[in-house]
């Protein structure tokens, strides 16, 4: 069994495996094939319903990514909390476990209203951000930062918090808010491009 | 009244690092990607502490300790805002206060600031009968929800800013001329 042979860090190791070859795709030639297939996949994102209303009414299109940002700020909020108290700086004088496991639900929801508010805006302008490699590296950020998130830090802080190394912790908390920070501001290149 | 406010703002834009800041790509950039990524920390902690009140955040960890904890970071994040903010407007003055949106968005500020003045005495008046209940009594509520609704039209607001469609160079009707404070022929916009 390949968790005996990796021990309990199984999981963990693979996504960082998944996570480092995502990146070795993505900054290598081995992409290009892949971008050149998907570009129909954009043409046709621009021809739905959401491409439809996201390039017809600007207004439409400013207020969804109004909610985008209100999604950002609260996904924001619950990872600097969450991390926040992993490092020892906000809400020391809760338990670990209730700040962690609150903010989690939070941020769940905010997790799914930045990808629904954000699949509605890349159909308005699908063929604009297919063409920015900004883009390309923000849902590389996000990638990372959703397999980082279910798949590294959840498991790790599922554990009793004080069996674990308060470095390995700690590390894991700036991480965290780095991926999130390097999501949202790939994000906000976006706008100064094109 | 227009016409005042117009000529404060031709001479903010007269002013040689007002040029400076909004010639400047990178540092505008900088100061508008600053304005825009502090939401996290500012409207980030305090959508935190609405929804705490109302029952569907952090339910079993007090309201005053979630009020009272995260209001610091939540403060510095609003001064990052604020800072920036006035730095945005130095940079585009006269667009900025001839903006429909950019005059919603103050009001709607001042709202929000006498909001939480008004939750807060009202929070501190009452929070150890109900402190560690997973909702807040309706009135608080209440002022969380209206919190919740000010700061969500202030960032339609924030983004609507950037559009075009009201702006004083273009023929508008009166009643939003008026609004915008256009002024009969003015040379800058």
């Amino acid at each position: 069994m390949p968790t005996s042979i990796l021990g309990p860090y199984f999981r963990t190791i693979v996504t960082v495996a998944v996570i480092a070859a995502a990146l070795v795709f993505s900054f290598t030639y081995a992409r290009d094939g892949v971008y050149v297939e998907i570009q129909p996949l954009f043409e046709w994102m621009e021809t739905t319903w959401f491409g439809y209303v996201g390039k017809t009414w600007g207004a439409a299109f400013a207020t969804i990514q109004a909610g985008h940002l209100i999604g950002l700020a609260v996904l924001g909020g619950c990872v600097l909390v969450s991390d926040g108290r992993l490092l020892g700086v906000v809400l020391t004088d809760v338990p670990h476990r209730i700040v962690v496991d609150r903010a989690d639900a939070v941020f769940r929801w905010a997790l799914a209203t930045l990808l629904l508010t954000g699949i509605f805006m890349a159909c308005g302008v699908a063929m604009k951000i297919y063409y920015l490699p900004v883009y390309w590296y923000k849902m590389l950020g996000l990638a990372c930062g959703i397999l980082f998130h279910y798949y590294v830090r959840r498991p790790l802080v599922a554990h009793e918090l004080g069996s674990i190394n308060p470095i390995v912790l700690k590390m894991t908390a700036i991480a965290s808010i780095l991926v999130w920070f390097l999501v949202a501001a790939t994000g906000r290149w976006i706008g100064f491009s094109g | 009244m227009s016409e005042l406010i117009y000529n404060f703002a031709v001479w903010v834009d007269d002013t040689p690092w007002s040029a400076m800041l909004h010639e400047s790509y990178y540092m505008y950039n900088w100061v508008e990607s600053t304005h825009v990524l502090t939401l996290m920390i500012s409207l980030g902690m305090l959508f935190l502490i609405d929804l705490r009140m109302l029952g569907w955040a952090f339910p079993d960890v007090p309201a005053s300790k979630i009020a009272d904890r995260l209001n610091i970071p939540m403060m510095v994040g609003f001064t990052v805002m604020f800072i920036t903010g006035i730095l945005l407007f130095y940079a585009v003055p006269v667009r900025s206060v001839q903006s429909i949106w950019f005059r919603i968005k103050m009001v709607l500020l001042v709202g929000c600031a006498i909001n939480a003045y008004l939750f807060h005495k009202r929070m501190n008046e009452s929070v150890s009968s109900w402190d560690n209940e997973a909702k807040a009594p309706q009135r608080i509520r209440n002022g969380a929800m209206l919190s919740l609704g000010f700061w969500t039209v202030v960032v339609i607001c924030g983004r609507f800013i950037a559009y075009d469609w009201f702006d004083c160079d273009y023929p508008q009707p009166a009643f939003i001329e008026f609004v915008a404070g256009c002024v009969d022929g003015q040379t800058r916009f």
